[in-house]
């Protein structure tokens, strides 16, 4: 009992981070390598807002939460717009540089030293007992609760929201939606920062979970292949690539050798390139789009 | 509607150039007065797509730029200004490909385009009133638009820059790829569209004798130059136009090639 | 009919002409200055230089390789340095089990990089950019899991040492010696590629980066070009992290991370892609870099606290660099150097050439 309920926080951690890549690749076909470490960008910044709002949590989170969005947004803005126009291989390599100043900004900024954001918000992150004998931590409920909240949030956006619409749009035909007088930089904007905002909803409560280090944008790493698995353009591949994927570690983890952690995702990854490399429910024809 | 003095729309020796190298229009002069339906004929690669893109705005990914000339639209410059501007400045294209967006609904194919600021009872309205001009669209709310056959989809492309409410409206290749029954439909619909709403429209088509018969003046496109122009009886009466764009031997003999000296006429064009 | 090159033109007059490697005599001249100057090097220089040296030239063999990959083949990869974990740890494993001498445990470091090659490549058969460049991510991830196995299975969770190769009594230990043999090395190896891209196989490769669709109605083998491709450079660069593993006399899994990898991308693409000179010229920056960034650090005033965070810093700034060079200067090092070397040979004349996109 208690494997299943792992695989379904692992799950719901993958799934939260993986919407991210999926958001961007969806809609500008970029995919965002440096999506790890905006994560880990989001749980630096509840630090800094914990320092400040230390007895109302729920602010703290929400400003940290906030100004990730802004991150994303300004991210698209300065760096990702100049791109549009280039190879999209050019664009990828542009996030992983991206990626690599972040993390050497933020060590330099917070030291690489582990922060316990929880602690300095007095959040007592305790043990939930349930059925079966399995226990479940409290940062870790929020978390499974946050994904459910965020998938239904995001799906009702896309399918009903005006702006939703227009995000379809522009993934779909970028040149009929200019026509149709979108605005592409603005919807791309848009784009990276709510998947920077579900990045940080991500990274801030596994941070209030189990502490925040280095090592947190290796999750992020480890997300992509179940976005990918699921097919990166789809919301719904990404939540069944993570249920996949956190299957397979937990029980590969338990029964076999603990030390495949890192490897697993990218074992799940080259199976489904082999067999489908468009992934479960990606559109197919994404492929020949080099 | 005001008038406004001068042509609505006033290319001015316009040239375009694609990755730096390649000139696809060249010193391109023209005039879209208020209220007309205007041709722009010619044949594969010559240049008219590249102009209607010029006027709707280039994408990123064309490597395309106006190098020379200008694009007054109402008086204002327009040349090198970003589509959805363009779009929301009164300027509607209608694609010859990329015609709608393949996995969104009808209906949503119809909500997406952004219009100009109004209520969502304006909207609704218009919404509705374009719908009214294919009545076939009503029908096909809730497909796929990916899956619609060629003229359908050829109406909803129509329907959606209509939704833009532009003053403009330009059609790249109405006909291409239809079959000559829904091509008249489709351009019928075109002139009422025109006549009821009182927009202009800037028609480019390979199939010169369809455009003859709906534009009030055309313009005839070579190899990125205008080389001739008038209203649709006089190029209809031109022999150039007869033998080079509407099939018609000028003699009714039968072609042979003791008759190439006939070819060298086209050098008149240049003359 | 002049047979010398200068500004108005090249007259050639026969293929072997045109495939020669020098074609004047003042690039003849000029190489044996550079030859000159490079064997004079190792007894003028410092140990710290020469240590830098040879680092540069370790580099350049990696760099090239993936150049002939990425740059010429037009397959992208983000497993280079999974590549030479293999070599490396070829070299430990041999070297710690069957204590095998060098001159075996090269060769022996070249094959498994060939074979690797081979199942890096197969994917290229079916997909391309974005989802190639994922698969050898994948692929890497995987070699480097191997490698951590070995180690800790076997209990040198701290690395493998190794001894450095001996040639009857001598052993290949001094800087001086090392640059010899990583020169010749690095020599033999773009000697490798200048004669591959020449051939038929170059020009193969060419056609398959353009358009592989054209590429295959013509009659080349894609699929074979493209796993060559693959091997050559896997082989080349398993090579390069077998001499890396002797030059440093240890090897473990921590020195072949995903930034190993990134950085040998950032080599081709900051010295400039599809050109062998900016193989070697990303190597050279992309190696001095964290050196400039310390002695930056130590020479500005204020910028001593973060001394202690190098790591950091160099992280950050390398991040930056690339950064400016992937928005600005695309055509990389080699983009700048040619835009020198035009404008010194049109002065005059200010004509930028209309073909090709300089961005």
């Amino acid at each position: 009992m208690q494997l299943a309920v792992n695989i379904v926080v692992l799950a719901a951690i993958y799934a939260l981070i993986a919407c991210g890549y999926v958001l961007v690749y969806r809609v500008s076909r970029v995919l965002n390598l440096a999506h790890g470490e905006l994560m880990m960008l989001g749980a630096y910044l509840l630090v800094m807002t914990a320092a400040s709002f230390s007895s109302h949590w729920l602010i703290a989170i929400a400003a940290a939460v906030g100004l990730s969005l802004l991150v994303g947004v300004l991210v698209y803005l300065f760096l990702m717009r100049k791109m549009t126009g280039e190879m999209v291989l050019a664009a990828v390599l542009t996030t992983v540089a991206l990626g690599i100043l972040l993390r050497g900004l933020m060590v330099l900024i917070w030291s690489a030293q582990q922060q316990y954001p929880a602690q300095r918000l007095e959040i007592t992150n305790f043990a939930i007992a349930l059925p079966g004998g399995a226990r479940i931590s409290l940062c870790a409920a929020m978390l499974v609760a946050a994904t459910a909240l965020v998938y239904g949030a995001l799906f009702a956006f896309l399918r009903f929201g005006r702006w939703g619409l227009r995000m379809r749009a522009a993934g779909q035909s970028p040149l009929l939606a200019a026509q149709r007088g979108i605005n592409l930089h603005a919807v791309y904007a848009l784009a990276w920062g709510l998947s920077t905002l579900t990045g940080a909803l991500a990274g801030i409560l596994i941070a209030l979970d189990s502490g925040l280090d280095q090592t947190m944008a290796i999750i992020g790493l480890k997300a992509f292949p179940a976005a990918l698995v699921g097919g990166l353009d789809s919301l719904v591949g990404a939540l069944a690539g993570s249920l996949i994927v956190a299957t397979a570690e937990v029980l590969l983890i338990h029964y076999v050798d603990p030390l495949l952690s890192e490897v697993v995702p990218f074992l799940v990854l080259i199976a489904m390139l082999v067999v489908r490399p468009w992934g479960l429910f990606g559109t197919r024809e994404e492929l020949d789009r080099v | 509607m005001s008038e406004i003095p001068g042509p609505l729309l006033a290319v001015d020796k316009l040239e375009v150039v694609y990755q730096r190298a390649i000139t696809a229009v060249q010193g391109i002069s023209l005039a879209v007065p208020q209220g007309r339906i205007v041709g722009i004929l010619g044949t594969n690669g010559a240049g008219k797509t590249t102009l209607l893109r010029a006027i709707s705005g280039f994408h990123g990914i064309d490597d395309a730029r106006v190098t020379e000339g200008g694009i007054r639209f109402k008086g204002r410059r327009i040349e090198n200004s970003e589509p959805h501007r363009i779009s929301r400045a009164g300027i509607a294209l209608v694609p010859e490909r990329d015609k709608a967006f393949p996995n969104l609904t009808v209906a949503e194919n119809l909500a997406v385009p952004a219009g100009p600021r109004e209520s969502t009872a304006e909207r609704r309205r218009r919404e509705e009133r374009v719908a009214q001009f294919f009545p076939r669209l009503a029908d096909l709310r809730h497909r796929i638009a990916g899956l619609l056959s060629g003229g359908e989809r050829q109406m909803l492309a129509i329907a959606s820059a209509l939704v833009c409410k532009p003053e403009l409206l330009l059609v790249d290749e109405l006909s291409l790829g239809l079959a000559p029954v829904a091509v008249d439909d489709l351009m019928a619909r075109l002139v009422e569209i025109k006549r009821e709403l009182g927009i202009t429209v800037m028609l480019v088509e390979q199939s010169t004798a369809v455009a003859l018969a709906v534009a009030d003046y055309s313009y005839v496109l070579e190899n990125g130059r205008i080389v001739l122009d008038g209203d649709s009886a006089r190029l209809r009466d031109h022999p150039d136009i007869q033998e080079f764009y509407l099939g018609q031997a000028s003699g009714g003999a039968r072609r042979s090639y003791r008759d190439v000296k006939q070819y060298r006429r086209s050098r008149r064009w240049y003359g | 009919m002049s047979r010398r090159p200068h500004a108005s033109g090249y007259f050639r007059i026969g293929y072997a002409q045109d495939l020669a490697l020098l074609q004047s005599r003042t690039e003849r001249g000029a190489l044996a200055a550079l030859l000159a100057v490079l064997a004079l090097f190792p007894f003028l220089a410092s140990a710290f230089l020469l240590d830098l040296a040879n680092q540069v030239l370790l580099a350049s063999i990696g760099a090239l390789a993936l150049m002939l990959l990425t740059g010429y083949a037009g397959q992208v990869s983000l497993g280079h340095a999974g590549l030479m974990a293999a070599g490396a740890f070829t070299v430990g494993i041999l070297f710690k089990e069957l204590q095998t001498p060098f001159w075996l445990t090269l060769p022996a470091a070249a094959l498994v990089g060939a074979l690797l090659g081979v199942i890096f490549g197969l994917p290229s058969l079916r997909l391309r950019g974005l989802y190639l460049a994922v698969s050898t991510l994948a692929l890497h991830f995987l070699v480097v899991y191997l490698g951590g196995e070995y180690e800790t299975k076997r209990g040198f969770s701290t690395g493998i040492v190794i001894d450095p190769p001996t040639i009857g009594s001598f052993a290949m230990t001094s800087g001086r010696t090392w640059y010899f043999v990583l020169g010749g090395a690095a020599a033999a190896t773009l000697l490798l590629c200048l004669n591959l891209l020449r051939a038929g196989t170059g020009r193969a490769w060419a056609a398959i980066r353009a358009n592989e669709t054209v590429a295959e109605a013509l009659g080349i083998g894609v699929a074979a070009h493209k796993l060559l491709a693959f091997v050559i450079s896997s082989a080349l660069a398993a090579l390069a992290g077998a001499l890396f593993a002797y030059y440093r006399g240890f090897v473990s899994v921590e020195a072949f991370s995903l930034f190993l990898s990134i950085q040998y991308v950032a080599m081709i693409i900051i010295g400039g892609m599809g050109s062998l000179l900016g193989a070697i010229l990303g190597a050279t920056f992309v190696t001095l870099f964290p050196y400039g960034i310390e002695a930056a650090l130590r020479a500005l005033p204020g910028a001593q606290r973060y001394a202690g965070a190098l790591f950091a810093v160099n992280y950050a700034a390398f991040g930056a660099v690339m950064i400016l060079f992937l928005v600005l200067e695309p055509l990389g090092l080699v983009g700048i150097w040619r835009r020198v070397q035009t404008y010194f040979l049109m002065w005059p004349f200010k004509h930028r050439p209309m073909a090709g996109r300089s961005r």
